[in-house]
């Protein structure tokens, strides 16, 4: 099992490139401005919706999308999966940018940024607090993501090239490597923790949120959907980078781990049944808002469900991507409903999006695809192609 | 009143979608009023409040850094409590015989969720049952404003260095000198009365028994969430839902993620089980394939 990875080494200035680290560049005036002026020049947050597209899209959801990195990390180390290992380091490289985008998010729309680091502080630990262990882990597993990353670079370092980074790289290198089971163990079982935590945030939002999606079971809901969003992750970003550097994806492993898919799909589809049986929700499905909850469960769970089951939808790349992209629509749908859409706001407030708020968000995005190319083109993060 | 079994089962199953039992008992509903009866506190009563807002200017002057006025240096009445007003009168009016006014203000409750909620405890329940608030901690989340039952917390959006901002029940510009919190002070009708919370949950009930006709008989805050300090006496034919204030169980709602929390924060056994376990696993994982996919250093098989 052992891995052959190379730097891609593609040409960089291509168009998307270039569109994105224009967006990028547009995203940083505005983030200039939210740093001098306040959240309030940049964005329609008030004090009746005080979380609107930042915390929702590039926080809550970002960080469910980027389970495809300790999902592989659990696979590969943890489930014997090491035949996928192939998938891993990719998948670890968006993790590392999803986290990294988060963070920066998060310091964007917390309005003392400057004391960001007060969770860490034992005088202001408060262990009651959700955010306050979604903030604990997200820092920790941030750092382990960068740790994992060190072995790739020095891949890359210990031929050539000598210079600042090169030398922490090699330095810390020995390090983690001695750790790194160590490391990957405590990144999975973190993101057990925030992935389900950032569900439990909303528990306290009874009266705000539509009985629908609020739920005891939201923490679980919240893990179980990011596990399962793990593996159609890796589809997308395998398909994705397929195609910008012209390689062919590796459809014989992805659809094999998209085999597992089905069964995490089917626990959140049978919760997700009790829940609205159990608390006598079941009359609610009979409006709009039902109606809405039944959409987002079908392209999150009910649909992949069945098509996943069929081994020929499991064979054909286009079909593995689609129904990928279904299902991280289902899921961001879900956790806009969670957070935002059915949010009640107090009375006399409502909430759209400004245009800041998307194009920082837009921004965010960029950051993702420009890093992942980058990364790419310079580290030995893509498997070397087998030629038959 | 005792936890329904439908409140039970919730709880437990949200303290099993956390993956572990949750410790904490959960039959104990029933609110210890006097565990709370020397907490200050503050009995608005809404019939003899006449609307001058006099109480709501007075604050607002008391304060340092609340702003006086808009950009163009004139000062209308704020439509809700905001950064720059800790209190607010509403009126509501339904017809001409059927209105009444009531202040909006953070009510001090006894289990506060802001405090239950916040990631860096800048929110503090006193021992003398004033919710206190730290600048010094506050990372500026917002999470106790989406938490708050009655919409108190508000924040400054329009600065670059914001704050979270409430009523502070005048704790260091009365309280700590062992004054009367200003608006009480100014009210020309006595309808916002300081003091103890047991001694004006008595005073509430007497102006009931008193005054069959002119009250509402329930007394808001006695019992919603667990219990607040700041008390609300309504006149008889409204109810405090006109009045903008909702109607909510004796439960705490911090318990659902506390009861989590707990299970989870208090002896760390479940992630250390777990991650004793996917130790376990990974272990033998790599004892069977001696390679390690992330690095070189230990891939001597091919
Ligand atoms: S009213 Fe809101 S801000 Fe005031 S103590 Fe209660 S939860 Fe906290
Ligand atoms: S905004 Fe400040 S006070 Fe409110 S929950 Fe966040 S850190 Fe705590
Ligand atoms: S107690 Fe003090 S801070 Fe609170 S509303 Fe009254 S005057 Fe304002």
């Amino acid at each position: 099992m052992k891995v052959n990875a190379e730097p891609m080494k593609a040409k960089l200035w291509t168009k998307g490139f270039t569109i994105g680290v224009i967006i990028i560049a547009v995203g940083a005036i505005f983030t200039i401005v939210r740093m001098a002026a306040g959240i309030g020049a940049v964005t329609n947050l008030s004090d009746g919706v005080p979380w609107g597209l930042w915390i929702t899209f590039d926080v809550v959801t970002g960080v469910a999308l980027a389970a495809g990195g300790f999902t592989m990390a659990a696979l590969v180390y943890i489930f014997n999966g090491g035949k996928y290992s192939p998938l891993l380091r990719p998948a670890l490289v968006t993790a590392l940018l999803g986290y990294g985008v988060a963070v920066i998010a998060i310091v964007l729309d917390v309005g003392r940024w400057w004391q960001i680091y007060n969770p860490i502080l034992p005088s202001s630990w408060q262990g009651n607090s959700p955010l306050f262990e979604v903030s604990l882990c997200v820092m920790t597993y941030f750092t382990v993501l960068i740790l994992e990353f060190v072995p790739i670079m020095a891949e890359k370092y210990q031929k050539k090239e000598e210079g600042f980074i090169a030398k922490i790289v090699k330095f810390l290198n020995p390090l983690v490597n001695k750790i790194l089971l160590f490391l990957i163990i405590l990144g999975v079982v973190l993101s057990t923790l925030h992935q389900s935590s950032l569900g439990a945030v909303m528990l306290i939002a009874v009266d705000r949120i539509h009985p629908l999606w609020h739920s005891p079971l939201l923490p679980a809901f919240f893990l179980i959907s990011a596990i399962a969003i793990g593996y159609p992750m890796v589809v997308i970003e395998s398909t994705l980078s397929a195609r910008t550097f012209n390689r062919k994806p590796e459809t014989d492993l992805l659809s094999k781990i998209v085999k597992i898919t089905p069964y995490i799909l089917g626990l959140y589809i049978a919760l997700k049944l009790f829940d609205v049986v159990y608390y006598g929700e079941l009359g609610l499905l009979f409006s709009w808002w039902g109606l809405l909850f039944i959409f987002e469960n079908l392209m999150i769970a009910i649909l992949p469900f069945f098509l996943l089951l069929k081994e020929s939808v499991r064979k054909s790349q286009i079909m593995l991507f689609n129904i990928s992209i279904m299902m991280v629509a289902g899921l961001i749908l879900n956790r806009f409903n969670t957070y935002l859409i059915t949010y009640s706001p107090r009375p006399g407030f409502d909430y759209f999006p400004s245009i800041g708020e998307f194009v920082i968000t837009a921004m965010m995005i960029s950051i993702i695809f420009v890093g992942y190319k980058l990364l790419a083109n310079y580290f030995p993060v893509l498997p070397t192609e087998q030629h038959s | 009143m005792s936890v329904s079994r439908r409140d039970f089962f919730k709880l437990t199953a949200s303290a099993v979608s956390g993956g572990l039992i949750a410790a904490k008992s959960l039959s104990a509903a029933e609110i210890n009023q006097e565990k709370y009866a020397d907490n200050y506190a503050m009995l608005n009563d809404c019939t003899k409040c006449i609307g001058c807002r006099g109480c709501q200017t007075a604050c607002k002057k008391s304060h340092e850094g609340l702003s006086h006025t808009g950009n163009d240096s004139r000062y209308d009445m704020p439509l809700d409590i905001n950064a720059d007003n800790y209190t607010v009168i509403h009126l509501f009016k339904e017809t001409d015989d059927k209105w009444s006014f009531v202040k909006k203000q953070c009510l001090h409750c006894n289990e506060p969720s802001c405090q239950s909620v916040c990631p860096v405890a800048a929110f503090h329940k006193r021992d003398d049952g004033i919710v206190s608030y730290d600048s010094g901690k506050c990372i500026g989340c917002r999470y106790c404003l989406v938490a708050c039952p009655f919409n108190a917390p508000t924040f400054e959006y329009d600065s670059a260095t914001p704050k979270v901002q409430k009523c502070d029940f005048c704790k260091d510009i009365r309280i700590a000198k062992g004054e009367t919190p200003v608006c009480a002070d100014v009210c020309p009708r006595g309808a916002i009365k300081f003091g103890k919370r047991g001694d004006l949950l008595k005073e509430a009930k007497r102006r009931i028994k008193n005054n069959p006709d002119k009250y509402n008989t329930h007394i808001y805050g006695e019992a919603e969430i667990g219990g607040t300090s700041v008390l609300y006496l309504a006149p008889k034919d409204i109810s405090f839902a006109d009045l903008g204030y909702k109607m909510y169980g004796e439960t705490p709602p911090i318990e659902l993620h506390e009861s989590i929390q707990h299970g989870i924060f208090k002896y760390w056994i479940p992630p250390v089980a777990l991650y004793g376990a996917l130790g376990l696993l990974a272990y033998n994982n790599m004892k069977k394939h001696k390679s390690n996919p992330l690095s070189e250093e230990t891939d001597n098989e091919s």
